[in-house]
């Protein structure tokens, strides 16, 4: 920990952990877009990243590092500032500083909060257990035999196979299925509610404000600011930010206008 | 007085040199025991302390600002010359000393102005090795630009801001003094007296201007490096915090006064805007390239200057000066602004103002052209006067700017005290009666780099080991009274006007008789009316608040308790001089052309002057100039 | 113009101050905010009471003694403007201005408005320098330097060491004083044989004299009178990660 005594090796802390949360957030998006496809894809894609095993717990763990470093940092840097003006200003404007830029540590408060909700609801799901405890059950195994039709006139329903002069019917039979989680029906059982979609809008909205000034605050950080780019990279993080928010809100938006979710 | 000026014998090109080889030298493992005390940190303070310390003396810095970084060489705006010859354009030594003789009208000592002319190529290697940002061409290499009239490009400069960049590599030598602990800064101190002990000068006696305390430091040379007094006239384009204080007090305790009338009066400043009016603001000289300077022809003409038909406009410099026009020297275009407002035709609010006008300028070269030559000065020019120079000509008048007088020194730099050094613009020594431009930072920092690091081991070694003295002895005791004593009267005066008020109204006096132009008679009035202040201030002055206490009204009274002694010196000076020459212009001596009358017979020396008592005449020592490389010629600019 | 005046009031070395209102009348328009704070001190003295103490010095723009925060902003509102060339044009006839001191813990307030910068004189001290000596360095322009860069470094030499930034910054970092230092040198050959212990220095004495962390807000860029750029910061961030990562001995 003796980086802390550097207040750059800070900053590079809290911008290379900020860009690996980046980066998860971006994942975590691009993801939950699949929500929009279908059930199926949805849950076949939890289903995968459940299915991770012990890589799930390499990103878990890495993710817990690096947020923890994040925010101990912050805190410890936030101490700092707080004690270098030991008496405030009676009056005090600002031509350049945000209200974003100033409240980063109110901001990354809030979304502690709300990442912890987050995580008890949507992962752990103890936050609302009837909206967490959908399962459905998948096909597993099947097997199949293929019976001779004997020149019987079949019913086109029947799947069929010809061979050698022959028909036959192919005779499914589902020979083991597993019950998984049905993290669709979640989501949109949870998000029908209102309040939990609100509280979700609020979070994904105090993270755009955070994400507004951290993205290109790390590339500064990082030593990579140059005229010619700079605007770019102020623009880009403007617009990943909103976009990240867009995706994100879209998906309460559209489970409460009943444009996904359907019939469940 | 014994005025010895030391100037090695030989040719005037191996004066220098053969010097430097002749003179002593310590011991390395010896220099730390000697102390030396340097006054100021600015060009020549702040380049000796460094220089000093880093040969291995123990240096002691003082300077009255908050940081050594402040000292006033930070204004200088246009450049520093050098015989660098980089634009093979004629260039030489030779020529640099010729022309700084000249432009001083041959009131400089010859062996002086050439060491500095020498030393000026080194203080640009020794700047551009410490990191000081020099303007460049796109080759890589350093760009130079002609300045004040000169006929050469021989200027080096950091945008519009060499004196800056100057001093934050003199300041950064010093800061790395600093960090070695070789030299001890005291900030916020402000010297109030010197202290001599068996004919030498053994250390200074400070103000702490936050705690007011009282304090003696004792050394083995003292180095005053504290700047000009032009101040004196209330206002000039120095520091508020300028003051004569320092080089006065060592005046008063016998080191002579060299050449005290010799100011220099800046023709290009903003003019007054009103009663309310704590400094002027230069504009560089470099406007004249391309401004023209005019007046109306009528007295009585208060249309807007656009208004006025070219016909009914009077660019008298053009008239007067046919061949170098706008771009006349310093002392002649500031007398020419100051005869057409005297004749009732000045513009401003005020009366006392000429216009500088761009418009021909841009009509012929355009807009952007104009923006790119001089942009950041005309944001300037409007942040302060809120007039636009694009659209409307702008107003200027001269003001007191440099002050080429000051202690006298020998080719050492020593004055007539033992032990006491003097540099940079608060010694006489290089620019006779006129200063040419770019040449003050030159000056300085040839003092500070090369001189003063080079003489002062030869006094060391010559004189030392000096028998110890410290700061309980009797000398700084009674110093330190008579300081305590001099801030308790003024404390305890509490009379009806300001310190400010009083210094105005000498600073009126002062400009008004002894200004740009002179005559006996006002001289005379002058030498009446400075004691009259001088009693009033002793008798009605108000400063609140404590003495052992950060005190503003304090300090200002104290630095004007001494500028109202010290003016009586400068006329007296003014007055003794009973010709014109540079800078001091006596209207009983001009030819009719009114062009400046020296006196070669009878003043082609320096006047040094010898306290003799508050409100007694001074005696008056002659150090008499020889010249034996250059012959004395008329200065015209026609 | 008729102002009001909440000024900053603080005994010299006592820990605390209010803000005291004064009424100022006949303020012209021509005045520079320390020529209208001088004639109120004129009023004080002649009332016999103790005047203002604010640092000022050169009144032209360059030597950075003038401070205060006046309605919130270091220098003022107005950009690229010292105290000194801060014109009363730029305020409205009835306008209450606050004057405050800099705050910063690094910059203790020694009476009134007048605080002590010298942590920015010991950043110095700990490496702002080329080691050089005085003597006989080789011929100026043995050395060339592409213009670019030595405007750069020029731009990035323009600070004033006035401490605008350290006190407009909401976190009280001096970061963009340091990168001005750091960068100038960078950016010039003569800086390169000190290059990874000045960085490595100079920050160090930063942290130590309390100032706080960057966060990129970039409002010492808007309050700095000389328009220096936060893109020296960013230079400053890669020039002492590269110093980490190649020191060989600890500095």
């Amino acid at each position: 920990m003796s980086y802390l005594k550097s207040s750059i090796l800070s900053k590079w802390v809290m911008a290379v952990t900020g860009i690996v949360l980046v980066g998860f957030l971006i994942g975590h998006t691009v993801g939950n877009m699949q929500l929009f496809i279908g059930s199926d894809t949805f849950n076949t894609y939890a289903a995968f990243l459940q299915g991770l095993g012990e890589l799930l717990w390499v990103v878990r763990i890495t993710l817990i590092v690096c947020v923890l470093l994040h925010i101990f940092t912050s805190i410890k840097l936030k101490l700092d500032n707080y004690a270098a003006r030991p008496i405030k200003y009676q009056y005090k404007s600002y031509l350049k500083a945000k209200l974003t830029s100033r409240n980063m540590i109110w901001t990354g408060i809030m979304i502690l909060a709300f990442v912890v909700y987050h995580l008890l609801h949507f992962t752990v799901g103890t936050a609302h257990p009837d909206y967490y405890n959908h399962y459905e059950s998948v096909v597993n195994e099947k097997s199949a035999v293929a019976i001779d039709t004997q020149g019987e006139q079949i019913p086109p329903t029947f799947k069929t196979i010809t061979q050698d002069g022959k028909t036959y019917v192919i005779q499914e039979e589902v020979k083991s299925a597993k019950t998984r989680h049905n993290t669709y029906k979640m989501v949109v059982t949870s998000f029908r509610n209102p309040i939990i979609s609100i509280c979700y809008i609020i979070g994904v909205i105090l993270l755009a404000f955070h994400l507004t000034h951290a993205i290109q605050s790390a590339f500064q950080t990082l030593g990579l600011n140059h005229p010619r780019y700079f605007g770019y990279i102020t623009a880009g993080s403007n617009l990943l930010s909103i976009l990240i928010a867009v995706c994100l809100i879209s998906i309460p938006v559209s489970i409460l206008t009943g444009i996904v979710g359907g019939a469940i | 007085m014994i005025l010895d000026a030391k100037i090695p014998a030989g040719p005037l090109a191996e004066k220098w040199d053969k010097h430097k080889f002749e003179m002593k030298l310590v011991n390395p493992a010896n220099r730390r025991k000697y102390k030396i005390i340097v006054v100021g940190t600015g060009l020549a303070g702040g380049a000796a302390a460094a220089s000093l310390a880093e040969q291995g003396y123990n240096v002691e810095a003082f300077t009255y600002n908050d940081s050594s970084r402040r000292a006033h060489s930070i204004a200088a705006q246009g450049g520093i010359n050098a015989a660098k010859n980089y634009p093979n354009d004629g260039d030489s030594i030779y020529r640099l000393f010729y022309d700084t003789i000249k432009g001083g009208d041959f009131r400089a000592r010859e062996a002086n102005v050439y060491r500095l002319a020498q030393v000026s190529n080194n203080i640009i290697d020794q700047c551009v090795a410490q990191g000081v940002p020099f303007a460049r061409e796109y080759g890589g290499l350093l760009d130079n630009r002609s300045f004040g009239g000169a006929q050469v490009s021989r200027t080096f400069y950091a945008r519009g801001q060499t004196g800056q960049q100057l001093l934050l590599g003199a300041y950064s030598a010093l800061c790395r003094q600093v960090g070695l602990g070789t030299v001890k800064m005291h900030t916020r101190k402000e010297l109030e007296d010197i202290v001599i002990i068996n004919d030498q000068c053994r250390g200074i006696i400070t103000r702490d201007l936050v705690s007011g305390k009282i304090e003696s430091h004792s050394a083995d040379v003292v180095i005053l490096a504290t700047g000009g007094y032009g101040n004196v006239f209330y206002l000039s384009t120095n520091a508020l915090a300028c003051n004569v204080t320092a080089t006065y007090k060592a005046y008063k305790k016998g080191a002579g006064f060299a050449n005290p009338c010799f100011t220099q009066i800046h023709p290009t400043c903003i003019p007054v805007a009103g009663d309310h009016q704590s400094k002027l603001t230069l504009m560089s000289e470099s406007l004249r390239n391309d401004g023209r300077i005019w007046v109306p022809k009528s007295r009585d003409d208060k249309r807007p200057p656009n208004q006025i038909p070219e016909e009914e406009r009077d660019y008298y410099l053009e008239r007067k000066y046919p061949s170098f026009g706008n771009l006349s020297p310093r002392d002649i275009s500031s007398r020419a602004a100051k005869e057409a407002c005297d004749d009732g035709r000045g513009v401003a609010a005020s009366g006392y103002g000429v216009y500088l006008d761009f418009a021909d300028a841009i009509k012929r070269l355009g807009k952007d052209k104009i923006e790119e030559r001089y942009g950041n000065l005309f944001e300037m020019y409007e942040r302060i006067t809120n007039d636009d120079p694009y659209t409307t000509p702008m107003m200027i008048y001269p003001a007191s700017h440099y002050t080429m007088g000051g202690i006298w020194v020998d080719y050492n730099l020593m004055s007539t005290i033992k032990g006491l050094y003097v540099g940079g613009e608060a010694n006489f020594s290089d620019h006779g009666a006129n200063r040419l431009g770019a040449s003050a930072l030159m000056q300085g920092l040839s003092d500070g780099y090369f001189v003063l690091p080079s003489t002062i081991p030869h006094y060391l070694a010559s004189n030392g080991p000096f028998e110890k003295v410290d700061t309980s002895h009797p000398e700084f005791k009674k110093a330190e009274g008579e300081v305590q004593d001099k801030m308790n009267k003024i404390m305890s005066i509490k009379g009806t006007k300001t310190p400010s008020q009083l210094h105005k109204e000498l600073g009126n006096v002062m400009w008004e008789y002894c200004g740009m132009a002179r005559n006996e008679a006002g001289l005379k009035k002058a030498l009446e009316l400075i004691p009259q202040i001088r009693e009033e201030f002793w008798k009605n002055v108000n400063v609140p608040g404590e003495s052992n206490d950060l005190n503003v009204a304090l300090e200002r009274a104290s630095r004007t308790a001494d500028f109202l002694e010290f003016a009586e010196v400068m006329v007296y000076d003014a007055l003794e001089r009973d010709e014109s020459c540079g800078s001091h212009f006596r209207t009983e001596h001009q030819y009719p052309d009114g062009e400046a009358m020296r006196n070669d017979e009878e003043y082609a020396h320096v006047a040094v002057w010898e306290h003799n008592g508050v409100g007694k005449k001074p005696i008056r020592h002659k150090e008499e100039l020889n010249y034996e490389n250059v012959k004395f010629a008329v200065r015209s600019y026609k | 113009m008729k102002l009001t005046l909440m000024i900053w009031r603080q005994e010299c070395c006592k820990k605390d101050g209010k803000m005291e209102k004064y009424f100022l009348d006949n303020v012209e328009e021509e005045m520079s905010f320390l020529e209208m704070l001088d004639v109120l001190n004129e009023r004080l003295i002649l009332e016999g009471k103790d005047p203002i103490a604010f640092d000022h010095d050169c009144r032209e723009g360059i030597c950075g003694a003038c401070s205060l925060v006046i309605n919130g902003v270091p220098h003022g509102h107005h950009k690229g403007t010292t105290t000194c060339q801060l014109h009363m044009r730029k305020f409205k006839d009835g306008d209450t201005i606050y004057v405050e001191p800099f705050r910063n813990k690094a910059f203790p307030v020694i009476k009134d408005l007048v605080v002590d910068r010298t942590a920015y004189d010991r950043i110095m001290n700990s490496g702002g320098f080329v080691s050089i000596n005085t003597g006989n360095p080789k011929d100026a322009n043995s050395l060339p330097i592409s213009k670019i860069n030595a405007d750069l470094a020029m731009d990035a030499a323009a600070c004033i060491g006035c401490g605008a930034c350290a006190s407009s910054c909401p976190n009280g970092s001096a970061m963009l004083f340091v990168a001005a230092k750091v960068s100038q040198f960078a950016l010039l050959p003569q800086g390169q044989p000190e290059r990874t212990k000045r960085a490595l220095a100079m920050v160090r004495t930063m942290d130590e004299e309390g100032f706080g962390n960057c966060t990129n807000m970039y409002e010492c860029e808007a309050a700095c009178p000389k328009n220096i750029s936060v893109r020296f910061i960013a230079r400053l961030n890669r020039e002492y990660i590269r110093a980490r990562l190649s020191e060989e001995k600890k500095i």
